[in-house]
């Protein structure tokens, strides 16, 4: 049966599904996700149902990996591997948050912008927005620790007043470009309110050109969470998480090397699940496996 | 007919579509172009004409095709399995390619002036004052106007008729013997589209190249070549001179023909061929066109090897019903 | 494009470099006046004299109107006058002298390596277009792009520092050639990283450009092949690189407040965290405006290079 032929729209589930899954990339989207899915669950189950707290001290200092302790011990005698799962609310979930909220308020003001006939605003605010995204994302975060402190709700706070602008520019480009197409002037020409044109034709294309980014830009604030956390700004202890505790692995890095390296596979497991996702979804875009 | 400049001959090309699939692009395809004549070849998209072409130019294996079997001569010489020098001495001397105008064009990176001199030179060692006074040379005979400003400028900053010129001389800078030419003028305005014809046909009248030129405009093809090679799903259906187009003994030249759109009166019906090509390689059984075919009869899908009738000196059909449809 | 039309361009985006600078510059001086608190008070302390602190709000410019204390910051920086460290009275420009060519060379070291190896790498593999290799290739420049820089480091750190010491992690030495051994290691992870960034962005421009049909009449033309291989592959498809280049270096900058940290580089990164820490406002607002001028300025130019290479680039 060759691919060219149109799918038939009386195809069983399973047929579509099982077509679905063979174009290029669908082995990483699945994957990817099915990894990514992996640790989020695991991440807010397994503290509910282990044996251990994340903070309860159940053995010896520095122990090694073993049977009972997959992960080893850290230094004060916490299981590491409670410890890696029970950060995942902070590091996926704080991330999370610092996607969310700038993608929805970013793309609302880049949609406004990209519909706005007033010159001068519109140059003002892309000035302002090419500022803001002049700074490198770390660095300006570090920064707006000093001034509005640390701790793992203050990231999101600075995530969400820095990382909007990017997804404002991205927005505002798409839908200069989609406001040009035709289908637009189609849409008014044919009597539609102006605010219906924007939220059935500019707001979905445009969304799903942020949408796109969000998932990229997931994996960077992740990496961007804990790397705050690593530098002692963002989560506290004794609160899990993975950049402090392989900060704190730091220090003993030569006689217990779980307390770093468990932790920082957790980071690129998540990582790397959604860098799957990211990198299925684009070979589908570009038709080749 | 044994003096022809380039022979095909029941020519099968195949595409490798992923490591096990193939697909047959071009499944048996036979003509012959004279020296010095104007070949049309015409097409729907997917009757194979473009990979036709590049068996022609020797770059199938760039989209991982291959000549599956069948003979392609050129000059006397073997194409289907030349060597690599021999397409070295061939390619640009020999046989000249001018490329789809919408779809390619100069290198965009590269001055004009660099690219001609690359044409001019095909890498030889020539004389710069020698290549500069042979590209301007060629740039005049393309029509272009202002030649050394030209030279200096990048492909952007050119409209797409010019490029089209430049690429024309790039193809005729050898002088050579053949000249393919893919769809030139596909997508150019239709007074660019009438000059550039009016080239190819004075290249053709000074230099006796031989052209083969594709479309899939048939008024076109018909008011500028000598004779016209009509291709549907992968093979060549009809050969038929120009000027009797209208004595087509084949359905499908017949319902091109006919459904012209300026041969359509005011308030007229526009007619239409019925149905869609074949899909590539899923070709059916017999004659491809039975299937949209006014005339089609059960026998015509029978599966049997598709003949090659020869109507009139420089007439060939591959209809097995031309003699019921339109007489002896 | 013509001179005139290409310097119109030219000055319009230079012009557009200046504003945004402009910004940032109002950006890094506003973030004091965000402080939930009072910064003089979070700066000495909540128990401090508060003499001490209304003399701090007043270096610092906190008791005068936002606006005119800008214009004060901004004419002082067209000075190179950009404030005095709180922690120990050096101008913030001294330091920036004192440690930004440390973390520069490293970066300049890094990118160019990452470019040597990326060019034959993203070539080849995009133009051959092998289904196998090019998963394999992405695959793992995926893992490399998914793993924090700081985790490949700690991993460099205890295959080479704990296990062998060959990159000892404290002490750094300035001159050459003893620095070396301090910077191997750093330099070769940010090289890791940028290779992989690199690279992958130039195997799919590689990719498309192959498809492109100039590149069919190339070899129907029969261009040599050391010219094919520049005119034809790789100056088509450089631009995306070059401008992914200049907007990298710009995030380089930013990683190396982790990598600095790691290995105990006295560069301007730590610098920053140190300052950070300290709640020495000038000198983290100065860096902030260095940073976020140098990303700027490396955006213009990287896009005047696309240009350069790839007319059409747009401006």
């Amino acid at each position: 049966m060759s691919n060219n032929k149109a799918f038939a729209a009386d195809a069983s589930r399973k047929e579509r599904i099982k077509e679905w899954v063979s174009r290029p990339g669908g082995f990483g989207i699945i994957t990817g996700s099915l990894m990514f899915a992996a640790i989020t669950l695991v991440g807010f189950i397994y503290p509910l149902v282990g044996p251990y707290a994340a903070d309860e001290f159940v053995g010896e200092s520095l122990e090694g990996p073993s049977l009972s302790h997959p992960m080893g011990l850290d230094q004060l005698g916490r299981d590491v591997m409670t410890r890696v799962f029970s950060a995942v609310p902070a590091d996926i979930g704080i991330a999370f948050l610092g996607v969310t909220i700038p993608l929805t308020i970013g793309t609302v003001v880049g949609i406004l912008l990209g519909i706005s006939k007033n010159k001068y605003v519109v140059s003002t605010v892309s000035s302002l927005i090419d500022g803001i995204n002049a700074f490198p994302l770390l660095i300006i975060a570090i920064a707006m620790v000093t001034f509005l402190g640390p701790g793992l709700f203050n990231v999101v706070i600075i995530l969400t007043l820095m990382s909007w602008a990017r997804y404002a520019r991205i927005a505002r480009t798409k839908a200069v470009v989609v406001l040009q197409q035709n289908y637009i002037e189609a849409a008014k020409l044919m009597g539609y309110s102006k605010r219906r044109v924007i939220s059935k034709h500019v707001a979905p294309n445009v969304s799903s050109e942020s949408l796109a980014y969000a998932l990229s830009d997931f994996i960077l604030v992740i990496i961007i969470v804990s790397g705050l956390s690593f530098l002692g700004f963002a989560a506290r202890p004794p609160m899990p998480e993975w950049g402090s505790m392989i900060a704190d692995g730091r220090t003993f890095l030569g006689q217990a090397w779980w307390l770093t390296v468990f932790p920082g596979l957790a980071i690129c497991w998540s990582a790397i699940s959604l860098s799957f996702i990211v990198e299925g979804l684009s070979r589908r875009d570009r038709g080749n496996s | 007919m044994s003096n022809a400049l380039v022979q095909i001959d029941s020519l099968c090309i195949d595409v490798k579509v992923t490591r096990t699939r193939r697909l047959t692009i071009v499944n048996s395809a036979t003509f012959d172009v004279q020296p010095g004549q104007l070949l049309g070849l015409i097409g729907e998209s997917g009757s194979g004409k473009t990979m036709l072409c590049r068996s022609l130019v020797g770059t199938l294996h760039r989209r991982g095709a291959y000549i599956n079997s069948g003979s392609l001569t050129f000059n006397g010489i073997d194409l289907v399995n030349a060597s690599p020098k021999e397409w070295r001495d061939i390619r640009g001397k020999e046989i000249g390619y001018i490329p789809q105008s919408a779809l390619a064009g100069p290198n965009p990176v590269m001055t004009i002036g660099a690219q001609m001199a690359e044409a001019i030179q095909l890498g030889e060692k020539m004389d710069k004052g020698v290549v500069r006074k042979r590209a301007i040379e060629l740039l005049e005979i393309v029509q272009i106007r202002r030649p050394e400003i030209v030279l200096k400028q990048y492909p952007y900053e050119l409209s797409g008729g010019m490029k089209q010129r430049v690429m024309i001389a790039c193809a005729i800078a050898r002088e050579p013997k053949l000249i393919v030419a893919d769809e030139p003028t596909t997508g150019l305005d239709v007074t660019v589209q009438a000059e550039i014809m009016q080239l190819l046909k004075q290249i053709r009248k000074n230099l006796n190249t031989s052209i083969i030129l594709v479309s899939h405009d048939l008024p076109l093809i018909n008011e500028v070549c000598d004779d016209i090679v009509i291709m549907h799903a992968g093979s060549t259906v009809e050969k038929i001179p120009s000027a009797k187009i209208q004595d087509t003994r084949h359905p499908y030249t017949e319902a091109l023909y006919r459904s012209r759109i300026d041969l359509v009166e005011p308030r007229g019906k526009l007619v239409t061929i019925n149905g869609q090509p074949p899909t590539v390689g899923d070709w059916p059984t017999g004659c491809r066109f039975a299937g949209r075919c006014d005339y089609a009869k059960p026998g015509c899908s029978a599966d049997v090897e598709i003949p090659s009738i020869k109507i009139g000196p420089n007439h060939l059909t591959s209809c097995i019903r031309q003699a019921e449809i339109w007489g002896k | 494009m013509n001179r005139n039309v290409f310097l119109r361009k030219l000055g319009g985006r230079l012009l557009r470099t200046i504003s945004i600078s402009f910004w940032v510059m109002v950006i890094s001086y506003s973030l004091m006046r965000l402080s939930p608190g009072d910064p003089a008070e979070a700066r000495l302390g909540a128990g401090a004299d508060p003499e001490a602190i209304i003399k701090l709000r007043e270096t610092l410019g906190l008791n005068e109107n936002a606006f005119v204390a800008f214009v004060d910051y901004f004419t002082g920086v067209l000075r190179g006058d950009l404030g005095v460290s709180l922690a120990n009275d050096v101008e913030v420009l001294e330091i920036i002298k004192r440690t930004f060519p440390l973390t520069l060379t490293y970066i300049v070291l890094s990118v160019f390596f990452a470019f040597i190896i990326s060019v034959p790498i993203g070539t080849i593999i995009g133009w051959s277009n092998k289904a196998s290799a090019v998963y394999v290739f992405r695959g793992i420049t995926s893992i490399i792009i998914a793993t924090p820089n700081f985790f490949i480091a700690m991993v460099g750190i205890l295959l080479f520092s704990v296990k062998y010491n060959w990159a000892p992690l404290f002490g750094y030495v300035s001159d050459f050639p003893g620095n070396l051994k301090y910077l191997w290691l750093p330099i070769t992870v940010n090289t890791l990283i940028l290779v992989s960034i690199i690279s992958r962005v130039l195997q799919t421009s590689v990719v498309d450009t192959r498809a492109e049909e100039f590149v069919e009449t190339g070899i129907i033309r029969g261009v040599s092949r050391p010219r094919f291989f520049w005119f034809y592959i790789l100056k088509p498809s450089l631009a995306p690189t070059v401008v992914l280049l200049s907007y990298m270096m710009g995030t380089m900058l930013g990683a190396t407040v982790i990598l600095e940290t790691i290995f105990s580089l006295p560069g301007i990164g730590r610098e920053l965290v140190g300052a950070v820490l300290a709640n020495d406002y000038p000198v983290v607002q100065g860096i902030l405006l260095l940073f976020g001028v140098i990303t700027v300025f490396l955006s213009f130019i990287g896009d005047l290079l696309a240009y350069a290479l790839d007319r059409r680039v747009k401006l």
